[in-house]
C-alpha cells in the first residue's frame, strides 16, 4: 500500500453512498469536519472530468472561510471518484466497493501530498512511511502532549 | 505551503527521517550521527544540509563538534498536517455516516404501514 489511505465501511447501498459524495444536498450534511460547516448554496458539483467541486467551509466559531477548489478528472458512477487539486497537484481517488448485505467500503487514496513529492521517492509509498514516521514520533514524545482523545 | 513542500520533500528519504528521530532524543554531533548509518561524513553531511534548508534541523556555528539540533516546530507542522488530514477525513466520515443513517430511516418511515 503507498501513500495516504483512508477506508470506512459503511451500512448503505453502494449507489447511495456515491451519491451522497456527489450532490450538494448531501455533501453538506457532512462535509465539513467537526465545527465546520459547508452551506449548500456555497457547493458547485460540476460532474465531468474537468468540472469543478467546490466548496466553501465556514467556521462555526469565527465565522472564517477556506474555499475547497478541485477539477474531477474521472467520474464513473457508482465505482470510483477522482479530482485534483490544481495548485498543487495532489490527487484524491474515492474507490466504491459493494460490500454485499447493502454495506460499502469508500476507500480514500491521496496521491501528491504536496506538489514537490511528485518525485520517485513519493512513488515508493513515502506517505504511508510518513505517516507510521508520525504516530513513531508522536510515542516518543517529542511534539507535545496530544490533545485530549487524539 | 512552501515550507511545508520542503520539510516533506526532506523527509521523504528513510535515511533523513532515521536522523530526526535520532535527534528527537537529543542534540548529537555530526560524527555520532554518521556512526549507525555506515555513511561517510559527506554523505551525512548532504544529508543534514537538505534538513538544514528545510528548517528541520539546526548546526551550533561556535561549538567545536557543531551539534545537530531538531527544529520541533518545523516537524510538527508536517506531522500536524497529516494528522490534520486524517482527522477531516475521519470527522467527515463519521457524520456521512449519520446522514446515511438517517436517510434510511426516513425512508423506512416512509414505506412503513
Amino acid at each position: 500500500m503507498t501513500d495516504l489511505v483512508i477506508t470506512r465501511v459503511f451500512d448503505a447501498p453502494r449507489e447511495l453512498v456515491f451519491r451522497c459524495m456527489i450532490e450538494p444536498e448531501h455533501l453538506t450534511h457532512f462535509w465539513g469536519p467537526i465545527g465546520v460547516s459547508t452551506p449548500l448554496e456555497t457547493i458547485t458539483v460540476d460532474a465531468r472530468p474537468g468540472g469543478v467541486f467546490e466548496t466553501v467551509m465556514v467556521s462555526d466559531a469565527d465565522g472564517s472561510t477556506y474555499v475547497m477548489r478541485v477539477e474531477y478528472v474521472e467520474i464513473v458512477a457508482p465505482e470510483r471518484l477522482v479530482w485534483t487539486e490544481p495548485v498543487t497537484g495532489m490527487t484524491t481517488t474515492s474507490t466504491f466497493t459493494d460490500l454485499g448485505d447493502d454495506r460499502t467500503e469508500v476507500r480514500i487514496h491521496q496521491a501528491n501530498v504536496p506538489a514537490a513529492l511528485s518525485s520517485p521517492e513519493a512513488q515508493a509509498g513515502f506517505l504511508t512511511s510518513l505517516d507510521r514516521f508520525a504516530t513513531h514520533l508522536r510515542a516518543l514524545s517529542v511534539l507535545g502532549v496530544p490533545e485530549a482523545g487524539a | 505551503m512552501d515550507q511545508l513542500d520542503a520539510t516533506f520533500t526532506a523527509l521523504a528519504d528513510p535515511t533523513r527521517r532515521a536522523i530526526v528521530a535520532r535527534l528527537a532524543r537529543g542534540d548529537t554531533t555530526v560524527n555520532a550521527l554518521a556512526e549507525p548509518f555506515a555513511m561517510t561524513l559527506p554523505g551525512i553531511s548532504k544529508h543534514l544540509k537538505v534538513l538544514e534548508r528545510a528548517g528541520l534541523i539546526s548546526r551550533s556555528r561556535q561549538a567545536q563538534f557543531r551539534p545537530c539540533h531538531l527544529e520541533r516546530e518545523a516537524l510538527d507542522a508536517a506531522v500536524g498536517w497529516i494528522e490534520d488530514n486524517r482527522r477531516i477525513w475521519t470527522e467527515r466520515f463519521d457524520q456521512l455516516d449519520a446522514h446515511l443513517r438517517d436517510m434510511q430511516k426516513a425512508a423506512v418511515r416512509k414505506e412503513g404501514p
